[in-house]
């Protein structure tokens, strides 16, 4: 059973990794999208899925990546992999100093104040005269798909090992004793404010690799679209689609979802968003623990499984 | 001076729209416990429902908040009873994660139904205002304040003293308790939500006759109002009153001094210094 686990899970790397081979231009374009939104994802599950804090600012460490990358390349003429190690310098630096402090609300106080420095971060970079203010910045050309479709799927295999690390690791297991019990975890010993803060950081460098890669791939960056806060709204969909606290999960929840949300596009324009908030709606309800779970489940329930997710939280 | 008079009279004007706005957000979250972050996108679709009412039924607008109060009390009264009542007790995360969903379908819709063009209500004495000595009141800011203030004390005293309202507030303390006592509540809970909608469809409407709308507002509008159930606390309905007059004015003084577009990041900053500082409000109980 597991050997065969494994063996899908390989199967799956190598079909995905062999799509810029035999995949049209447009299939190669929508891959590099997708797989920059499941490492997007994936990286929230670091900090949601297995710490329990749901952060709803996630794509400030995006926005931080891109300009790491476009200040490095556009501004001082850098080499790209410069331009990366910066936007993680920034990414880290942000997730320590805002981390402390914020990392002590929790529930709704953590979330809101998250997306509030989501919300705060467009008009501070728009002012930011090395960060090109409201303009943007423009960034030496690459006209090579097949190379980001390639780093792009590396880093989400990167960020899905180390969080199937997270699963057999003394410091995952301290962030899944926060998830379950702060008090409990800080009496067993575990340095709360030092592993929530590493799980922020961690969850930050995944998100600006992504952003990084992102911006170097469209070559323009501008405040709106690095910080576009539906980015989060995006991530954590697909993460809790998929399963949060799962090591596949936020990756198939990903996948599948950029795939009907493309389909969508195509057939009629801009329904995509639309498809996001009504999943989110019925997802919570009738799904509440992701598609893991209720592949999981619905084996011994059946139908019933969606009954009882509404009967056990309804009013 | 007459400049920062001017300035500090823009910001309480404003402040009692964001109070009024924040009212319904503060609300449902103290008694139903759910951080509603479609809150701003009610407000933006009052402030629709009050453009319609003005434009095809040429209905002034203030006199047409009632109605529009009403039709968002509807729909917010449904989005409870057909939605929201059934996570109720599901954990914080996912009531935050469905009413961002709404959120989202929300904007969707207006967009589809209203286009992104930027849009005002326009009654005839829009341009007018009241010159009092050195600093000048416009009419309609001044009209919105006095209603929003209005209806924010009227609220505090339907909360203390009427039937429906102590029941509401009994429900927040203990729902197990508020059972026992005869409180159904399903339909309690979606009225709470539909009064809070209410509120904030009244807000919008208000909202549109003194700025711009598009159906984009919601977010940064929910944001707002967060910051101000914050900085007043959830325990006293007047508590957003202080909230909304301290953030309006912060807002008017940071755009004056600073710069216009300082105005967000300032209120966000505060948002954050508070949360971090008294997580229960600057006037709510301590924890």
């Amino acid at each position: 059973m597991k050997a065969l686990r494994i063996m899908l899970v390989l199967a799956a790397f190598a079909v995905l990794a062999a799509v810029p081979w035999f995949g049209s231009d447009v299939l190669i374009q929508f891959g590099i999208n997708a797989l920059l939104l499941a490492v997007l994802a994936q990286g929230w599950n670091i900090i949601g899925g297995y710490t329990g804090y749901a952060s709803f600012g996630n794509s400030v460490f995006y926005g931080l990546g891109s300009y790491g990358v476009g200040i490095a390349m556009a501004q001082w003429h850098l080499p790209f992999a410069v331009g990366l190690v910066f936007g993680v310098v920034l990414a880290v630096t942000f997730a320590v100093l805002l981390g402390i402090p914020v990392l002590r609300l929790r529930g709704h106080y953590f979330a809101i104040a998250t997306l509030a420095l989501a919300q705060v971060m467009t008009a501070i970079v728009s002012n930011v005269e090395l960060a090109g203010q409201n303009i943007g910045l423009v960034l030496p050309p690459l006209n090579n798909d097949r190379l980001f479709y390639e780093l792009s799927l590396g880093l989400l295999v990167l960020a899905t090992l180390t969080v199937f690390w997270l699963t057999r690791s003394r410091f995952g297991f301290g962030l899944i004793a926060i998830r379950e019990n702060e008090e409990g975890a800080e009496v067993m010993g575990v340095n709360t404010t030092l592993y929530k803060t590493m799980a922020f950081a961690l969850s930050g460098v995944f998100s600006a690799l992504a952003g990084g890669i992102h911006a170097y791939w469209v070559t323009f960056i501008d405040p709106e679209s690095a910080f576009d806060i539906s980015l989060n709204v995006k991530m954590i969909i697909m993460a809790v689609f998929g399963g949060p606290g799962t090591v596949l999960g936020p990756v198939v929840g990903a996948l599948s979802l950029s795939a009907i949300s493309e389909f969508l596009s195509s057939e009629i324009t801009s329904l995509a968003s639309l498809f996001f908030g009504i999943v989110v709606v019925v997802a919570v309800v009738i799904m509440p623990r992701g598609l893991a779970d209720m592949l999981r489940r619905f084996r011994k329930t059946g139908w019933r499984y969606f009954a009882e997710n509404i009967r056990t939280h309804r009013l | 001076m007459d400049l920062l008079g001017q300035v500090l009279i823009n910001g309480i004007l404003l402040g009692g729209l964001y109070a009024m706005m924040a009212l319904g957000l503060a609300l449902v979250w103290g008694v139903l416990n759910i951080v509603n972050l479609a809150h701003g996108a009610f407000i933006m679709l009052g402030a629709y429902v009050s453009l319609y009412l003005f434009t095809y039924a040429h209905i002034d607008p203030f006199l047409g908040l009632p109605i529009t109060a009403a039709v968002m009390f509807a729909i917010g009264y449904g989005v409870q009873r057909g939605i929201l009542n059934l996570i109720v007790r599901a954990p914080m995360f996912n009531t935050l994660l469905i009413t961002f969903g709404l959120e989202v379908v929300l904007t969707y819709l207006a967009q589809l139904a209203f286009s992104a063009d930027f849009r005002t209500i326009n009654p005839t004495y829009a341009g007018d205002s009241i010159v009092l000595g050195p600093v000048v009141l416009p009419l309609a800011r001044l009209m919105a304040f006095g209603v929003a203030i209005a209806l924010t004390v009227g609220m505090w005293l339907f909360l203390l003293h009427t039937r429906l309202g102590r029941a509401i507030r009994a429900t927040a303390q203990n729902l197990v308790a508020a059972r026992l006592y005869g409180v159904e509540p399903r339909h309690l809970y979606a009225v709470t939500f539909g009064i809070g909608i209410a509120l904030a469809g009244a807000a919008g409407g208000l909202y549109g006759t003194v700025s711009q709308i598009n159906p984009y507002i919601g977010a940064g509008l929910t944001a707002k109002s967060f910051a101000i159930s914050i900085i007043g606390g959830l325990d006293n309905p007047l508590g957003v009153i202080v909230g909304g007059l301290f953030l309006g004015i912060l807002e008017s003084l940071t755009a004056l001094y600073i710069g216009p577009t300082y105005a967000d990041v300032a209120s966000f900053g505060v948002l954050v210094l508070v949360l971090i500082v008294r997580p229960t409000g600057l006037l709510g109980k301590a924890a």
